[in-house]
């Protein structure tokens, strides 16, 4: 007999590691190498973008508009690359806008106390209208530097190098979130913020720097995306919402159920990337990987709707 | 345990009915970029419909019109080791590396009204430039070269964008044709709204100062119809022309009550149709590219449809 508990924390794990036990037996191809590699390489954009929504959730503020600053981000290194800036201002500029932008959502939800769903869909709005400023609507191509695409689409031996970056990340991420004081302090914030501060956490302080991880996050992302398709377009991270958010949902379902965690998130990233890479191996036609990735959300936030109705709706 | 063993068997027909389809038969990956565009539905629709017909293995995917996720279908598909792929609407320098791959796979590419590429057999499109000449040139022959016209363009396609710089050379050489308003739609998953927003402005602004009206594809002009109809205009009060083609712009060109004067219809199927079957010569059938189609592109061309030979088209 499974304690409840177990099933609770670990049940979303198992049910991932039955996917890919599933997709092992049935799906041709899916087990080797190349294709193994294949679905980290393109879990890394999803995982880097989710990660940063995440640090917002765990503060329990929403960050509606990292996709579009995502996409914003791309926008301004690709308008630099095609005026041909040196790549390093590029990806410097890049993440300046992502930061910048999850900075102005913390100003505006801790001092201007506008609630994060709101300020943060202005900052989507914004985001948008700036990148198709920016663009005119027409993408930024280019056969830019080789040294800068290597970032996107390099690979050192057989390991796309965008693995590495992403495992960097990740193991920065976890170790911030739940080894050291900053993290700590994030976490009481996001669960009782009265109580955090009443204990001398400075809640504000915790709210901007979860909003901010999200900005850089998404700045990121975009860095990593402009490498890989040599392009950057106005919308070109919009995808990215409902999978960003479904990943961090389907991470909350699991290890500390309820709860925002970044380990979750990656484990939610690769299931969602698992599945839609597996449906193609299967012959599954488009159609299916819409309806399965509706399942995977309606599915988590019903497990999960507590916290993200806390994180909507604080006013 | 019951339970167990019930999932477990429910797993394995799952398995086994997706599996089913993998036969030893050729097996084509088509990849549509946004399946909520009618042009790129008939495309890959008939290119599906054409596979089966050979007895082929068909899978279409949709990439909801993302870069990233394009980019992600042809990795999967590479994965999957398929025959072949067909790609409508794709990108040439965008998705450069994934060509890339899919050559270095073996895997012959056969992309339509993308551009061409090294990587990819060639490009079966109708030469947009011809379309967008055609259609620039009966617009104005239908306002007797004078007077105003509007204009509802769309940047970030490279297919639109072309037909809407061969307007302006038409117009360049039109002096006593001028743009009275022109509206350049920006979003691309909200383009219904984004179209009747800023074309219901133009046409209550510039009232009694336009005789035409061009539109960079029939998905515009549908809008723009309704609106002209809204506002109380009967047919031949304006010349509404665009391209692409397809029953629901023949319905309107018949149809008494519709302002939609003529299209130049883009052949589509038959492009998908030339797709398909190079691929089966190519691919199956063992012939050269080169016997196929000399150059990078296979031209379809476009025929234009009006009043006088709508009844042929019109099903």
């Amino acid at each position: 007999m499974i304690p409840k508990h177990a099933i609770e924390k670990y049940g979303t794990l198992f049910a991932g590691l039955v996917l890919f036990a599933f997709l092992m037996v049935f799906a041709e191809n899916f087990a080797s190498t190349a294709n193994l590699l294949n679905v980290l390489k393109q879990v890394s954009f999803l995982m880097v973008l989710s990660i940063g929504f995440t640090f917002a959730l765990i503060a329990s503020e929403l960050d509606l508009s990292f996709a579009n600053v995502c996409s914003l981000s791309a926008v301004v290194i690709g308008s630099l690359m095609q005026a041909a800036y040196p790549w390093p201002l590029a990806v410097s500029a890049g993440l300046a806008m992502g930061l910048f932008a999850g900075l102005l959502n913390g100003y505006l939800v801790t001092y201007l106390k506008v609630p994060s769903l709101i300020s943060t869909l202005g900052t989507a709005s914004v985001a948008n209208g700036l990148a198709f400023m920016i663009t005119g609507g027409v993408a930024f191509v280019g056969r830019w530097d080789p040294d800068f695409l290597f970032l996107g689409r390099g690979k050192i031996g057989p390991v796309p190098v965008i693995i590495l970056f992403t495992l960097a990340i990740v193991a920065l991420s976890f170790f911030l979130s739940t080894q050291t004081k900053t993290g700590i302090h994030l976490q009481a914030t996001g669960e009782n913020e009265e109580a955090a501060r009443r204990s001398g956490i400075n809640t504000r302080k915790s709210k901007i720097l979860g909003l901010a991880l999200s900005g850089l996050a998404a700045g990121l992302t975009a860095v990593f995306l402009v490498a890989n398709l040599s392009s950057a377009a106005p919308q070109m991270a919009g995808d990215f919402l409902l999978n960003g958010i479904a990943a961090t949902l389907l991470g909350m379902t699991m290890f500390t159920p309820a709860k925002p965690n970044i380990l979750g998130t990656i484990v939610g990233a690769l299931i969602i990337v698992v599945l839609s890479n597996g449906l193609v191996l299967l012959g599954a036609q488009y159609y299916i990987q819409d309806i399965m990735l509706g399942i995977i959300i309606v599915a988590s936030v019903a497990v999960s709707a507590s916290v993200l109705k806390r994180a909507a709706f604080a006013l | 345990m019951n339970r167990f063993k019930t999932l477990m068997g429910a797993a394995a027909v799952l398995g086994a009915a997706l599996i089913s389809g993998q036969a030893a038969a050729f097996d084509l990956g088509i990849v549509a970029f946004q399946m909520s565009a009618e042009t790129h539905a008939r495309c890959s629709n008939t290119a599906e419909a054409r596979a089966k017909e050979f007895g082929w293995d068909t899978q279409v995917l949709n990439s909801n019109g993302s870069l990233q996720t394009h980019a992600e279908q042809i990795e999967n598909l590479i994965q999957k080791k398929v025959d072949g792929m067909v790609l409508c609407m794709s990108k040439p320098v965008q998705f450069d590396a994934q060509f890339q791959d899919a050559k270095d796979a073996g895997i012959p590419v056969i992309t339509i009204s993308s551009g061409s590429s090294p990587h990819t057999l060639f490009d079966v499109q109708p030469n947009e430039f011809v379309v967008g000449a055609e259609a620039a040139v009966y617009l104005l022959g239908t306002i007797d070269f004078e007077g105003g016209i509007l204009a509802q363009r769309f940047e970030s396609n490279a297919g639109a964008r072309i037909r809407g710089i061969m307007l302006d050379v038409v117009l360049a050489e039109n002096p006593t044709v001028t743009v009275v308003g022109s509206h350049s739609m920006a979003r691309t998953k909200s383009w219904q709204d984004d179209v009747r927003n800023g074309m219901s402005a133009l046409i209550l602004q510039k009232a009694g100062q336009y005789k035409g009206i061009w539109a960079s594809f029939d998905g515009q002009a549908f809008i723009i119809d309704d609106l002209l109809i809204e506002s109380g205009m009967k047919k031949g009060d304006v010349s509404l022309v665009s391209i692409d083609g397809g029953q629901e712009v023949f319905r309107r060109i018949k149809s008494p009550d519709s302002m939609m004067t003529a299209t130049v219809a883009v052949p589509l199927e038959d492009m998908a149709t030339a797709a398909v079957d190079s691929m089966k010569a190519i691919a199956v059938d063992g012939k050269k590219k080169e016997e196929m189609v000399a150059g990078p592109y296979l031209f379809k061309p476009a025929i234009l449809v009006d009043a006088n030979n709508v009844d042929q088209y019109l099903n």
